[in-house]
């Protein structure tokens, strides 16, 4: 798999769900990890880790920047060891009060295991952020134990 | 998957309880509240008939149910019947799975058929985030979706 495409739609305007994807204090609540910029073009970014020890786990360059409806940024491990991924943040207001939220994390290629990981977690991610934003209540998606497991 | 298949793979977990999924999936009373307005018609038994109804167009889709297994599984044999483009790329197989995660659902959709860039698939591509969006805002806040058309999309309805 190359490419990794995933659309939700959320209640909610285009700058709310543009500061929970760019915003330490709302990612923390639905990702539990952050991501920290000034989120212009050419910045660096990095992605933290939520607890005390703020690791980097992710890093790459803002490729474009459009607030609050486009985000483009290259997606890194930190050790470099892999040639970067590229995330793209599209975000359209469809109704008012209703926006269509695509993620497209595209050339994985050279990381299979990267693209692995990512296509478990972005669901997560992404319907946490939806509750998170529709009800203000969020989950633990880390945990990944089975109840019945 | 073979190089000439088409799939659509969506993920996506809702805070309900798994039976409580499961009915919204396959209850027509519940469908009509998120889906849209559509509903399906089907024992949800091995073996049974299964057809899709839209407001705006009556019949849209039918099939079968492969497997059944409540609240976990369901496998559907699936025909567009509407859209003559769609209708001729024949039967594609859609695999539905529910399974609990602490206190979350986590609900997958696998629509594959065997063909290369199929519409069919290009179309569920489209209609599948929208339902399974509605029904995650429904079970979470009582609140499904409306139209989420686009205005060119309506313009061309």
């Amino acid at each position: 798999m190359s490419a990794f495409v995933y659309v939700t739609y959320i209640y909610a305007t285009p700058q709310k769900v543009w500061d929970a994807i760019t915003r330490p204090e709302f990612a923390r609540k639905y990702w539990l990890h952050y991501n920290v910029s000034d989120w212009k073009k050419g910045s660096r970014w990095e992605h933290r880790k939520g607890d005390d020890s703020g690791t980097v786990m992710i890093d790459g360059t803002v490729l474009e920047s459009d607030p609050p409806r486009k985000l483009v940024i290259t997606w890194a491990r930190p050790d470099h060891s892999k040639e970067p991924s590229r995330v793209t943040f599209d975000i359209a207001e469809y109704n008012p009060g209703l926006v269509c939220l695509t993620v497209t994390h595209d050339q994985l290629e050279h990381d299979p295991g990267m693209a692995a990981s990512i296509a478990g977690g972005w669901p997560k991610v992404l319907s946490n952020l939806k509750s998170f934003l529709e009800t203000g209540r969020s989950e633990n998606i880390w945990l990944t134990k089975n109840k019945e497991g | 998957m073979t190089m000439t298949s088409s799939s659509f793979i969506y993920v996506a977990y809702i805070r309900a309880p798994q039976q409580k999924v499961w009915d919204a999936l396959t209850r027509p009373e519940f469908q009509k509240i998120y889906w849209f307005g559509g509903h399906q018609e089907s024992e949800w038994k091995k073996g049974s008939s299964w057809k899709m109804f839209m407001p705006q167009h009556g019949l849209t889709d039918s099939g079968e149910i492969l497997e059944s297994d409540p609240p976990n599984r369901l496998v559907i044999k699936w025909r567009n019947e509407f859209r003559p483009h769609l209708k001729e790329e024949g039967w594609s197989r859609c695999v539905i799975e529910l399974s609990t995660e602490n206190d979350l659902t986590r609900l997958s959709i696998a629509h594959t058929i065997e063909k290369e860039n199929s519409q069919l698939i290009q179309a569920v591509s489209g209609g599948w985030p929208r339902v399974l969006s509605s029904l995650k805002s429904w079970l979470e806040t009582g609140k499904a979706l409306g139209d989420t058309r686009s205005v060119a999309e309506k313009a061309h309805a």
